[in-house]
């Protein structure tokens, strides 16, 4: 019985996380400034997180969270990369 | 042992939706760019480090890889946001409601009003 909540809680999960990501999506093309553009991106990449947390749930397998792993350590470098060529024009 | 599991799983995908949902509401709704490093701050901390306090509990053999990443995320979380608003006040993006601006006196970093100037 407990399961089947489980379930239906990790689904509906994975769906509203699909659609914030959605909604990071269009605030990357529809931002108002360069750092609202990169904010989202950052967004996209965590919520991202949050839905392969979810897959990992699902199917109940732990690989995902090895890929969760990696996307984190990834996104956090690109991030910082780009807030500091964004702040001071050049990367290194 | 499993129900208990299982409760704990629900709970926690529970809370970090609401979580999730919460941040990028507010990412939506909040006037200008240093409060929406709120709201996104929200979403990478609490909801996604609750979504894998939820595959801790649930997954096999995924416990400590999930650990692992929890305690990255709450570095990596604040760091970045903190990269983010010292980028955005440099560049000379301007406050929407601000009432004081204490970087400013200490004439640290250019402030919004010199750099826009």
């Amino acid at each position: 019985m407990l399961a089947t909540i489980l379930n239906a809680t990790l689904y509906t999960a994975l769906a509203i996380h699909v659609v914030l990501i959605g909604v990071a999506l269009w605030r990357i093309w529809r931002g108002e400034n360069i750092v609202d553009r990169l904010i989202s991106a950052d967004l996209v990449t965590v919520l991202t997180l949050a839905v392969l947390a979810v897959i990992a749930l699902i199917t109940r397998n732990s690989i995902y969270i090895d890929v969760a792993l990696g996307l984190a350590a990834l996104g956090f470098i690109g991030t910082i990369a780009l807030a500091k060529y964004m702040a001071d024009e050049q990367m290194f | 042992m499993d129900e208990i599991l299982q409760l704990i799983a629900i709970i926690a995908v529970v809370a970090g939706t609401a979580f999730s949902t919460l941040g990028v509401l507010g990412f939506i709704r909040l006037p200008d760019v240093y409060t929406r490093l709120h709201a996104t701050g929200k979403v990478g901390v609490f909801g996604v480090v609750l979504l894998l306090a939820a595959t801790v509990a649930w997954t096999p053999l995924g416990w400590s890889k999930g650990l692992v990443l929890i305690i990255f995320l709450l570095l990596a979380g604040p760091v970045t946001s903190h990269a983010l608003s010292s980028a955005a006040y440099r560049i000379g993006i301007p406050f929407a409601t601000a009432v004081r601006d204490d970087l400013a006196e200490s004439s640290e970093g250019g402030s919004p009003e010199e750099v826009a100037a």
